[in-house]
């Protein structure tokens, strides 16, 4: 009785505060999809919007701003936006490397392993963007607890390509890119709970009651994604992304492909979200038959269920959504030949056994009856050396430089503190129906110093991967109605020539003897004055 | 800085220089008057340690050196249920063997209950080409992607089609585990890198068609398309061989292709983990320590039945008999540049491999014991941060337990070695020198022998060309038999072509000698010259080797040190021939002897690239017949 009351006192705080911030809008939305390895996709999205809000002006970041006042705005990540003047910001943490053939393209694109953090800023004399950038990354870093702060110019550029503004471009100045990626970087509860801290109801109520992490962090796949973007007719919006791909085969008992949010998450939907203007939950029907949805809903729109949890709709909480293919006795794998979900799959190694040399090739195969033309991203840490004049471009051992077009390199370039910019490699790649491009060229590993190596040296350094994107579609035929977006390949890593770090100690005595018998005899040779001895027998 | 240099321009007394040069002349003359004392003692060093390399006191027992492979303390889900799938595995396996399906058939069988697992899996067809004709095969892999991970590392699990056993052996039930395990590990989320399994065709040349593919490293010899599927560095990896029906004991065989070995964490993680995970001990090879021989039978003993039973019951002189069988199949692996099974290949890629060999027993292990040892093997393997690094990459397994470090057996090949070069060097000086009868003690004595004390000392030339055109036509040579051997023909008439080559090798160096300009009679004779840098030659070889490749370095020790260094012109005819029959025998003689040896070193080369044929007949006999060369340049 005592706690209702207390419920009912803060329920009535909580109703003017609704009525004064009505430039807020919070939804919420959980889409699951079965995928054909048995395996369950599912994409949380928390957005909020600012309505009418604007990005501060770069140029105004000398004067006093205006007063953040937010109700369901998260105020840390605000004063983060309005300190550094960010016009769009999109950080992503995954874990796991995303199956594009089996499960297709991720709701979200930013699938790449590790971390991955690009902006657009406002130029401004007042303060640089890569002071501002450095700003954002350390903030980020502090508030994510994430070593984002690594992020740093050895692995910052600025492709404007394939990472364009997807909301509006404002007007007050003219805008810049800064681009980074930390392909190690490890994501773990540490960073879901900041997370979750940035939503209105926390993990309390609504669909994020069902982030569970000892579940979200045992799925396959795993990432969370923080997008800020503004567009000028609704104003600064903030999507909250989590996507994470379970297999109920491997954790259920009988290896069935069957699951619900309780098996999905061990955790229910108790209670809605009060301040949430929407909430829902989406089910992507496989296209196969034989399968059965409850609770049963009429509203099958185009192969989607759709669940409406928000409070104003009649929908009973707490509510387990479940699928199950009841003539199924446990899940066969569908058996090969399985062609690719997507149009475009992509592989990508390092090959060459030696520390010094080896050759990157990237194999890009082209599933549909249509040409597909593709953008091609290698930012690369100074790291490799890329060598341009091996670069090859084959169709069954075919050479087909006609196939690429646009070629753009950037070699590493030093930066002021004596580091090497990564270099940027964009080309477009034109892949003919039903063929596999290969793309290969040799690169040169660095011989680095021996105190820039880390202290796991003998584990070798993560490449980022590349990056295929879609390309804008007015340098763009209409012939090709492949709707996409990026997609990522999986991480490298390369071993660089590394010193026996095991015993410095030895290695140092060795090579100083071997030094000082060398220079000793030498010295001796050059210094000494040479007299002719007489010896008496 | 003023101290140094006052150090430096101090002022010295003015005999001082004339002492040490008197000194270093005595020195000198003192070692050469004494060079035979000198170098047969470290002849004799250097062989009596060789001998000794099997005695306990200088191995050491073995530790784990890198902290993050904590072997041995995890639990094991593996259970009976699993074995029922080997063993349904198996079953399926043996309706192959006696179905007598193509190769073809094979991998699209393995492929079929790999996908059906749900991993991504693929065939490599390959073709090796030779002198001996074409080599093909299939090999059936697949990628289990490891939750969570990016799958920037790899471990790998194989099994190949033949066993190691021999005979013809198929690897059943090493390969029945791989499928279930395939099926096994699949369901735990606590990979942290991707698990490739592979089961290769045949014995060795599947797995390393499937090795250069994946690294991209496809030599000429080898055709064969890319890799469908692929994952990251592969870091560690393990074969499994177990083709009888049950065991008692895991051999771990771990010699590599060209000498190299694994590092030996991976050994000693198994080790622990066989013994206190699995229950099963551990032996080296198939070599059963002689505590655990008692009751084997009489061709499993440590020593021949000729042995008196007093050497046979010793516990010391057992244990001394065991190892020296360790020692000498790892040398007998390594010398020769070969791999003792299919994890030898993946060596040269920087993977730690070892294969686990199921020794033939009635009992009383299976797949239970099997599975649980490989799966926490593979989770101490997945602990691993790093490559394997901490711990020895050069090393002689003694026993299960003890291993020898470098410092141990390194000494003895070095001994042998600078034997020769003190032998070389001191010939070196011989040659400079020549020693003059004065006309009066001449006439005096003519029934004395002229004693060099009474004759005066005089210098003289060493002219090096004659000597250095013998060795570079020497090494030519070698050159030329080896592409002789290696050509189509070799491989279609060896039994005809082999004694020719070996009759022609030995029947040129005589015909062509008196076509070289011997050197003037007041300079050295070529013969010393040429023994001067054949020692030196040879000994700078061994020593090089000795840091690759040990056993290769302590065979070249013992077959070529005495022989080259006691190499002389004799005054009789016979003799000489008779010596010169004999090196070209140690030089050319495996050519007729060992017929067997010559085609697997010749195969080894051509697929595998093991440099073991091409040094004995480019390096090796060419320095031997140098030998041989000395002793005709008297006659």
């Amino acid at each position: 009785m005592r706690r209702a009351s207390i419920w009912i006192f803060l329920a009535c705080l909580c109703i003017p505060s609704f009525a004064l911030y009505r430039g807020e809008i919070y939804s919420e939305d959980l889409r699951i999809q079965p995928l054909r390895d048995g395996r369950v996709s599912t994409t949380f999205s928390f957005i909020t919007v600012l309505e009418g809000a604007v990005p501060r002006n770069p140029k105004a970041l000398g004067q006093l701003d205006e007063s953040q006042h937010y109700a369901l705005f998260p105020l840390t990540l605000g004063q983060i936006l309005r300190e550094y003047a960010i016009t769009e910001l999109h950080l992503t943490l995954n874990a796991g490397k995303w199956n594009y053939d089996n499960w297709g393209h991720p709701h979200e694109a930013g699938v790449g392993t590790g971390a991955e953090l690009w902006a657009w800023m406002g130029a401004s004399e007042v303060t640089t963007v890569d002071e501002r950038w450095s700003g954002l990354r350390n903030a980020l870093s502090g508030l994510f607890c994430a070593s984002l702060g690594s992020l740093d110019s050895r692995r910052t550029l600025s492709p404007t390509v394939a990472f364009p503004l997807s909301g509006s471009t404002p007007t007050f100045a003219p805008h810049e890119l800064r681009h980074a990626s930390l392909p190690s970087e490890s994501v773990c509860t540490e960073n879901l709970t900041p997370f979750l801290k940035l939503l209105p109801c926390k993990s309390h109520a609504g669909l994020a009651a069902l982030l569970n992490p000892q579940k979200v962090f045992d799925a396959d796949w795993h990432g969370m994604g923080i997008h800020v973007t503004w567009k000028e007719d609704t104003g600064v919006e903030l999507k909250l992304t989590l996507q994470a791909v379970f297999n109920p085969v491997r954790t259920s008992a009988g290896k069935r492909r069957d699951w619900n949010l309780q098996s999905l998450f061990d955790r229910s939907i108790e209670r809605s979200c009060p301040v949430a203007s929407s909430s829902s939950v989406t089910v992507i029907l496989p296209e196969e038959k034989g399968y059965q949805i409850t609770p049963e809903n009429p509203a099958h729109i185009n192969g989607l269920v759709i669940y409406d949890l928000s409070s104003s709709s009649n929908f009973t909480i707490p509510s387990n959504i479940a699928m199950y293919w009841p003539s199924e006795h446990s899940f066969q794998y569908p058996l090969p030949p399985l062609t690719p979900v997507t149009p475009l799959s992509v592989k990508r190694t390092i090959h060459g056994t030696t520390q010094t040399r080896g050759v990157l090739s990237i194999s890009v195969t082209n599933n549909s009856p249509q040409e597909i033309s593709a953008g091609y991203l290698e930012m690369m840490p100074a790291l490799l050396t890329l060598w341009m004049h091996t670069l090859k471009v084959e169709i069954n051992s075919q050479i087909r430089s006609d196939l690429l077009s646009g070629l753009k390199y950037h070699p590493p370039s030093p930066q002021s503190n004596d580091r090497l910019s990564p270099s940027m490699l964009q080309a477009v790649l034109t892949i003919p129906p039903k063929t596999t491009l290969k793309l290969s060229m040799e690169v040169n590993k660095a011989f680095l110093k021996y105190t820039e190596h880390p202290p796991d040296a003998m584990r070798g350094w993560d490449l980022p991967g590349a990056v295929f994107f879609p390309l804008p579609q007015s340098s763009h035929d209409t012939s090709s109605s492949y709707d996409w977006e990026r997609i990522y390949t999986p991480t490298l890593l390369v071993d660089l020539p590394t010193p026996d770090f095991s015993m410095p100690y030895n290695v140092i005595i060795l090579s100083c003897t071997l030094m000082t018998l060398i220079f000793g005899s030498i010295f001796n040779l050059l210094t000494r004055k040479w007299v002719v001895v007489e010896i008496q027998e | 800085m003023d101290r140094i240099r006052g150090f430096l321009m101090r002022p010295r007394r003015p005999g001082a220089n004339v002492a040490r040069l008197r000194r270093r002349k005595q020195l000198a003359a003192y070692l050469h008057r004494n060079l035979t004392k000198l170098t047969s003692a470290l002849f004799i060093i250097g062989y009596a340690w060789m001998l000794l390399i099997p005695i306990p006191l200088l191995s050491r027992g073995t530790y784990i050196d890198e902290n993050a492979l904590q072997p041995a303390q995890v639990n094991t889900y593996w259970n009976w249920g699993n074995v029922h799938t080997a063993d349904l595995q198996l079953y399926q396996l043996d309706g192959i063997r006696e179905r007598n399906f193509t190769s073809e058939q094979r991998a699209e069988f393995f492929r079929t209950e790999f996908s059906k697992l749900g991993l991504a899996a693929s065939i490599q067809n390959y073709t090796f080409s030779t002198s001996k004709g074409t080599i093909s095969g299939n090999n059936a892999y697949a990628v289990m992607s490891s939750p969570r991970a990016a799958g920037t590392e790899a471990m790998v699990i194989s099994a190949s089609w033949l066993s190691t056993a021999g005979h013809g052996a198929l690897n059943l039930r090493g390969i029945s585990t791989v499928l279930s395990l395939a099926a096994f590990l699949k369901d735990y989320s606590l990979w942290a890198k991707d698990i490739i399994f592979i089961i290769s065709d045949d014995y060795l040349h599947g797995m390393h068609a499937w090795l250069n593919a994946y690294h991209g490293t496809i030599p000429s010899n080898l055709h064969t398309d890319p890799l469908e599927h692929t994952s990251g560095v592969i870091w560690t990896a393990l074969n499994i061989d177990y083709s009888s029906h049950s065991f008692s004991h895991l051999g771990v065989f771990h010699e590599g292709l060209n000498g190299r070995l694994p590092n030996q964490d991976l050994i000693n993680s198994f080790r622990l983990i066989s013994h206190y995970t699995g229950g099963v001990p551990m032996t080296v090879y198939d070599h059963l320590e002689p505590s655990d021989a008692v009751d084997r039978l009489p061709e499993q003993s440590v020593f021949p039945s000729w042995v008196p039973p007093f050497i046979q019951q010793s516990p010391q002189l057992q244990q001394y008999g065991y190892r020296v069988r360790n020692v000498i199949r790892h040398i007998g692996y390594q010398a020769r540049g070969m791999c003792s099974g299919v994890h030898g290949l993946m060596h040269q890629f920087r993977i730690d491999a070892i294969t686990l060999f199921a020794v033939p027993a009635d009992g009383p292990h299976g797949f239970h014991a099997l599975g649980k040892i490989v799966e926490s093997t593979l989770r101490t393997m997945n602990n691993l941060l790093e490559r394997l690094h901490a711990s020895f990459f050069f090393y002689i397994l003694t026993s299960p337990g003890t291993f020898m470090k470098i410092g141990m057996f390194l000494p003895s090949a070095i001994l042998v070695s600078v034997a020769m070069l003190f032998k070389g060097l001191g010939e070196w000086v011989t040659a400079g020198w020549v020693c003059e009868m004065s006309e009066a003690s001449l006439k005096g004595n003519e029934t004395e022998k002229p004693s060099p004390a009474k004759g005066t000392w005089r210098n003289r030339r060493r002219p090096l060309l004659s000597a250095l055109i013998v060795v570079v036509a020497t090494h030519v040579l070698g050159v030329l038999v080896f592409n002789l051997i290696c050509s189509r023909w070799f491989a279609k008439y060896p039994s005809f072509l082999a004694p020719a080559i070996f009759v022609a090798v030995s029947v040129i160096p005589p015909i062509l000698l008196p076509l070289l300009s011997t050197n003037a009679p007041e300079a050295a004779p070529t013969s010393m010259l040429l023994k001067s840098s054949n020692l030196c030659l040879a000994s700078t070889v061994i020593s090089i080797m000795s840091l690759l490749n040990f056993s290769l370095a302590a065979m070249l020790a013992i077959t070529m040190g005495v022989p080259l260094a006691t190499s002389y012109t004799s005054s009789s005819t016979m003799t000489t021939h008779l010596r010169y029959a004999g090196y070209c025998m140690l030089a050319w003689g495996w050519l007729v002897l060992v017929p067997g040896e010559v085609e697997s070193a010749i195969w080894n080369w051509e697929v595998l690239g093991v440099w073991f044929a091409p040094f004995i007949c480019i390096v090796y006999a060419p320095l031997v017949m140098q030998a041989a060369i000395v002793c005709l340049q008297g006659s």
